[in-house]
């Protein structure tokens, strides 16, 4: 049990005791006899108090910077000269004050901005303070568990299981490379694991790769934009780890809410840098990061093994990338692997769940449309896709990226909605990502001239009028409402991070403020920056709502009859492949077209 | 560590406001100073131009992906 301590508290400024009010209040809870005097007492006068009080403990504050100097160190001396120096305890707080001024001047503790009530209370108790002991106790989220999927909207949920049906009894038998490659490499993992030699099965697999990914494998070639990362540097990174996380704590940026969840992406093309650049994110406040992997993934068939950098945008995803980028994640850290538009979508839902992944990315329709993989190839692999993410119990979003090619919003919501719910029909568990953008759908139609607020908000209002599931907004949000300027692209960000609180969302992708930057890598102080601006968002917002116009409600509706109608026609074409070729879920005009990656790949199997 | 830049995890910014007559000379001068400075790797992130010169924001990347990067060096220093 903590003794009583007799602490004195004295503002040495004309005005400001806001800090020492806080301190005394905490310290009073606490069970300590506190005397605060007025701002603006001279230094002899608090020494006077002290004496009077017997006080063991002295907490002296000061805002201004002028003058401060020599008015601290003036107290110290007349301390020293009063024989207390030696037999209390004294502190100086304040927006001028830093530790290491305080320690030169002689007080034995100072608090700069930032500090906590706790801290002092910790001083005066003459308890070390840990960052920890007051961190915010953090939960790991699950985006999915507090929704039943359940459909307010009998005619498109009965459009949706038409569409389901057609799309399961289309996929029957019919098989692909990325399929068998995923089935390999399941069973490479189970070889591993029981300690055996997956040599045979790696060969098997090779055969399904393209030549740049088969080589790695005949001949130990890797892909021309890779290296191996040597042994001192993962030595090394095991070394930045293990120092690392001993200081790390898991801060929360919602303030009185509970969600949403904030997610950062990365994808550096190092797994080194990655991790440098995920515990910046993670101490700053991140919830949980995505993984990027290059363009050229999506659009080459197999994967390669091995610690391996990439020197470009985006981080090559192999079995042991993965495991080391997961080893360096908080256990508060949700984990995204995207799976969603390319010829290894199967693959990668294998890998990602092996790896400890806990969510995943898949859409049929956008990797078809927006993504560059053949719609045929894509729908097989989908299929398959969605059915092991089923069996491994990891949940994936649905994102409508093709909004951003200029697909209308309410045909990119048809799209998501069927491949959600042919995941509800396969025991899979969908979140919804509608886009929070400026797309060129909304600038051709000036839906955002007015505000950023109505159409967004209209987006949500249509998809809870149809079902009871999860929504992450993303990816990011404010997509091309960013500037270069790491204010304003800040700012975007957090208006958006703001709303989508407002909306109740379950999870929200934010941009770094290098979102808009073209000319380089995104680097990590400019991470720190949209999340600070995040939590100083959540931190205004609270638990108030932000109220959109009468816009919204009538947006709203537009969008969801324009989904029925979009839904109708898919099901009345009767062949969902048919669908993707022929534009119903996005023309060419829209900026939709059918990818060519994996076209003529699509083989039946015997039974 | 051999050298300070090897604590910096990517990029060096500096930003700054620049008194120049328009955003061409504003870039210009921002390039010289991080050349200076001793950077290499260098782009103007931002540059906006009004009445008495530019807001700029300048980068100089340290290491990019792939590099050896200082901060990841052991405690032997290798």
């Amino acid at each position: 049990m903590t003794v009583s301590k007799k602490v004195v508290l004295a503002p040495m400024d004309p005005v400001h005791d806001i800090g020492l009010k806080m301190i005394r209040r905490a310290l009073n809870e606490a069970g300590h006899q506190t005397w605060l005097y007025p701002p603006d007492y001279s230094a002899q006068e608090i020494i006077n108090a002290i004496i009077e009080h017997k006080a063991d403990t002295v907490l002296v504050s000061r805002t201004l910077g002028y003058g401060v100097e020599e008015l601290l160190a003036r107290f110290v001396d007349l301390l020293d000269a009063a024989g207390l120096r030696e037999k209390i305890r004294v502190a100086v707080g304040g927006m001028a004050i830093r530790p290491e001024f305080a320690a030169e001047l002689g007080f034995d503790a100072g608090f700069g901005p930032g500090t906590t009530v706790e801290e002092a209370v910790a001083f005066v108790e003459g308890r070390e303070y840990t960052l920890a002991e007051y961190a915010t106790q953090k939960k790991r989220y699950d985006l999915t568990s507090d929704y039943h999927y359940t459909f307010h909207h009998a005619n498109i949920k009965k459009l949706l299981d038409q569409i389901a049906g057609q799309i399961l009894s289309w996929s029957q038998g019919k098989s692909s490379p990325g399929i068998g490659r995923a089935l390999l490499r399941q069973a490479i993992i189970e070889e591993n694991q029981a300690g055996k030699d997956a040599a045979s099965l790696k060969k098997e697999y090779a055969r399904l790769c393209d030549e740049v990914i088969s080589n790695y494998y005949t001949k130990g070639t890797l892909h021309p934009q890779t290296r191996r990362l040597e042994k001192s540097e993962l030595d090394a990174l095991s070394d930045y780890l293990k120092l690392t996380n001993s200081r790390m704590r898991a801060i929360d940026l919602r303030h009185t809410r509970s969600k949403p969840a904030v997610f950062v992406q990365y994808g550096t093309g190092c797994p080194s840098l990655d991790i440098g650049h995920i515990k910046v994110a993670e101490a700053w406040g991140a919830d949980g990061v995505v993984h990027f992997d290059p363009s050229w993934g999506a659009r080459t068939e197999g994967f390669m093994e091995g610690y391996q950098t990439h020197q470009e945008d985006g981080s090559v995803i192999t079995p042991e990338n993965l495991q080391c980028i997961k080893s360096s994640l908080l256990d508060t850290t949700l984990w995204q692997v995207r799976a969603h538009r390319g010829v290894n979508t199967p693959e990668t839902v294998v890998l990602a769940a092996n790896a400890g992944a806990d969510l995943t990315k898949i859409n049929i329709v956008y990797g078809s449309l927006g993504g560059g993989t053949d719609p045929e190839r894509l729908l097989v692999d989908g299929v398959q896709s969605i059915k092991f993410a089923a069996g491994y119990n990891m949940p994936f979003d649905v994102v409508t990226n093709e909004e951003l090619s200029g697909v209308p919003a309410h045909k990119a919501f048809a799209g998501m909605l069927i491949v959600a719910n042919l995941a509800l029909q396969l025991g899979a568990q969908p979140i919804l990502q509608p886009l929070f953008c400026n797309s060129p759908e909304v600038m051709i139609n000036g839906y955002m001239n007015d505000n950023y607020i109505d159409f967004n908000i209209a987006k949500i209002l249509a998809l809870r009028e149809i079902v009871d599931a999860p929504i992450w907004p993303g990816a990011p949000i404010g997509f091309l409402t960013q500037t270069e300027e790491r204010v304003q692209s800040s700012v975007s960000t957090c208006l958006h991070a703001a709303l989508a609180a407002s909306c109740g969302v379950e999870a929200i992708s934010i941009a770094s403020s290098d979102e808009a930057y073209s000319g380089g890598p995104i680097a990590a102080a400019s991470r720190v920056d949209t999340l600070k601006a995040v939590k100083e968002s959540f931190r205004f917002l609270g638990k108030a709502k932000i109220a959109p116009t009468e816009q919204a409600a009538q947006w709203s509706q537009e969008i969801l009859s324009g989904i029925e109608k979009v839904l109708a026609q898919v099901a009345q074409e009767g062949d969902f492949a048919q669908s993707l070729y022929k534009g119903l879920l996005g023309t060419r005009e829209d900026g939709a077209y059918p990818g060519r990656a994996g076209r003529g790949t699509v083989y039946k199997v015997h039974a | 560590m051999a050298h300070c830049l090897d604590s910096i995890i990517d990029a060096l910014d500096v930003e700054t406001f620049v008194v120049a007559k328009d955003e061409n000379e504003a870039k210009e001068v921002i390039k010289k100073i991080m050349t200076e400075m001793g950077l290499k790797d260098i782009d103007v992130v931002y540059c906006q131009h009004l009445g008495p010169g530019a807001r700029v924001r300048a980068r100089g990347y340290i290491f990019r992906a792939g590099d050896k990067y200082g901060w990841l060096k052991g405690a032997d220093g290798k």
